[in-house]
């Protein structure tokens, strides 16, 4: 700017009439701004307090609540809750810790690994004795009475 | 073979996807199934053991067309990894699940995993195992001498009610 100062100052100015200040074109950003503030004011607002009634009945409809389960019922041996299309996890409970045990057992018999015999196993409690039908199997020792969810057959 | 219909016909797919590929899945499944045939009882999740459940079947099918049998031994090598096995299921599962020409294997449904993932679990087991039973059977109690006089004593008081009555 300075320079162009001082060419006008040197060159003798143009013999024209005219407005000092050259009319500025219209700036876009007034406009743009004019209208983005306008768009505010179009957007949604909440015209009235919800009131607790209405808000309840939004908040509680059948929709929102958490569904009731209608598959739960007691076990008919331990009287522990379960569902119907699950074990019982107290019964479970038994027979896993019994069957844990049972294959410790069999691991202590083996030995070593991978040295499965092919032959069936059977489980005797204390104070039973192997039938007939129990000729050639391999035979895991329980030192204690037979549960009653444990049956022979 | 399709054991469970709506389970396994998913939007018109037949198996499911696991693992990291299928040459995965088939490999989850064999260890799985080997755990199978060893321990006789195992627990995992309900998609495994729906999974390993066809492939057991199967097996046992193969199996028993015989130990001589070329494309049965093929197939009891390569699903079993552990050898020792092979001998157990020709000459003890076989024998023993051989009456029946399916329903060798059972799955129940158990509470869900402890941890933090809550997955749906399933015990898978052989039938006949000698583990002790996972499911009792109620005994019929009509049979109890209780029983029995209450449901003399109920006949007894219709017969009175019906002839009072007439």
């Amino acid at each position: 700017v300075s320079y162009l100062l001082f060419m006008c100052a040197v060159v003798p100015a143009l013999a024209v009439q005219g407005p000092g200040i050259f009319p500025q074109p219209h700036r876009n950003e007034e406009t743009e701004e004019h209208s983005f503030l306008d768009s505010i004011f179009w957007m949604a607002a909440p015209k009235k307090r919800r009131t607790i009634e209405i808000n309840r009945c939004r908040r509680r409809n059948p929709q929102k609540l958490i569904e009731t389960k209608t598959n739960i019922e007691p076990c008919s041996e331990c009287g522990n809750l379960k569902q119907k299309h699950v074990l019982c996890s107290f019964c479970y409970e038994k027979v896993r810790r019994e069957t844990a045990i049972i294959r410790g057992q069999i691991q202590a018999q083996e030995g070593k690994p991978l040295n499965n015999p092919a032959v069936e196993t059977v489980v005797l409690y204390e104070g039973e004795k192997p039938a007939d039908a129990d000729a050639g199997k391999r035979i895991v020792e329980r030192k204690r009475p037979r549960p009653s969810w444990f049956t022979q057959y | 073979m399709r054991l469970t219909l709506p389970a396994l016909i998913a939007h018109g797919r037949y198996g499911r996807r696991m693992g990291l590929g299928p040459e995965s899945r088939i490999n989850m499944l064999r260890n799985i199934l080997t755990g199978l045939v060893r321990h006789e009882r195992i627990e995992t999740t309900w998609a495994r053991a729906d999974e390993v459940r066809i492939y057991a079947e199967k097996l046992i099918g193969y199996a028993k067309k015989g130990d001589t049998d070329e494309k049965a031994m093929k197939m009891a090598s390569f699903w079993l990894t552990e050898k020792d096995l092979v001998h157990k299921l020709f000459k003890v599962l076989v024998p023993r699940l051989g009456s029946e020409q399916h329903g060798y294997t059972r799955v129940f449904q158990i509470p869900n995993r402890d941890s933090l993932d809550r997955a749906k679990m399933a015990v898978l087991e052989l039938r006949g195992n000698p583990f002790p039973p996972l499911v009792t059977r109620q005994p019929d109690s009509n049979g109890t001498l209780l029983n029995q006089l209450l449901c003399g004593y109920r006949q007894e008081v219709t017969r009175s009610r019906a002839a009072g009555g007439d």
